[in-house]
């Protein structure tokens, strides 16, 4: 297995979320109106979990080519706030063939400062 | 076990023309300075046709194609304050590339209810102009705070 290197991110703001809304297309209220989200009981916004999962795209195109890549699925776990700083962090656990391609394995995962879990998932890449 | 909820929940094709500036715009709003979204001559010079698509960009596809936050609360008559994203899949078979058209066919793959959340995934097989499979995408949303009836 090795480690691949993390990649820091710049503390989210409400305006990125404002951002990526009109970006994705994704409007849902509770990313980006204020008072939406204390309504739905979340004591303000709350980023896109595709954003995450965005940052964890960028990661995989940063450590290996973009083309190379096959497989990417994640689970998120924490929700994550405007003023929170990630990083994302990967490694290779194997290889495998699928489709008559050997493709590397891996695990890819997204922390706050205080190293709470946000996003946890797997990749593979065409070797 | 969670009890499977009954449905006939249609969600209607789409087709999708990929933009430069909206890949730029995508990446910029991660934050993602990769060259290859944002400049064509790195990119060709990278191998590809013309600018990728950053991996999760499908999502921008699915959501400015048709199949938005309000149209998936009103299709399976979600509580919108309630409503998490718990997980995502893509399986890539091709590349797309900006000035690619894709066609999407949305169709629902479960929905069950466990403890008191409900639980939804659909998937979309994403073909090229060509008729060939370029992109599978599943996503898994979650709706919280479910009474049992």
């Amino acid at each position: 297995m090795s480690e691949l290197t993390a990649i820091h991110k710049a503390q989210i703001t409400h305006t990125q979320l404002v951002r990526y809304a009109g970006a994705s297309g994704d409007f849902n209220p509770i990313h980006t109106v204020v008072p939406v989200g204390e309504k739905a009981g979340l004591d303000g916004v709350i980023a896109h979990g595709m954003l995450i999962m965005g940052m964890a795209g960028e990661a995989l195109a940063d450590w290996f080519p973009r083309k190379d890549l096959r497989k990417f699925k994640v689970l998120f776990s924490k929700m994550t706030r405007p003023g929170e700083k990630l990083t994302i962090k990967g490694r290779v656990t194997g290889e495998t063939m699928e489709e008559d391609e050997k493709r590397l394995t891996g695990d890819v995962s997204i922390v706050n400062e205080a190293g709470e879990l946000k996003l946890s998932g797997k990749f593979q890449i065409k070797i | 076990m969670g009890s499977l909820v009954k449905e006939d929940v249609k969600m209607k094709p789409f087709s999708f023309t990929i933009e430069r500036g909206k890949i730029r715009e995508f990446a910029m709003a991660i934050g993602d300075r990769n060259p290859i979204y944002y400049d064509v001559d790195i990119a060709r010079k990278e191998g590809y046709r013309d600018i990728p698509i950053p991996p999760t960009f499908p999502t921008a596809i699915e959501m400015w194609g048709g199949l938005d936050f309000e149209t998936l609360i009103e299709l399976f008559g979600l509580d919108p304050l309630k409503v998490l994203h718990g997980g995502q899949e893509y399986r890539y078979m091709g590349e797309l590339c900006a000035g690619d058209t894709v066609t999407a066919a949305p169709k629902l793959i479960s929905s069950f209810e466990k403890r008191n959340l409900r639980f939804i995934t659909i998937g979309i097989h994403y073909k090229n102009i060509d008729g060939n499979d370029v992109l599978y995408s599943e996503s898994t949303i979650i709706e919280r705070g479910r009474t049992q009836k």
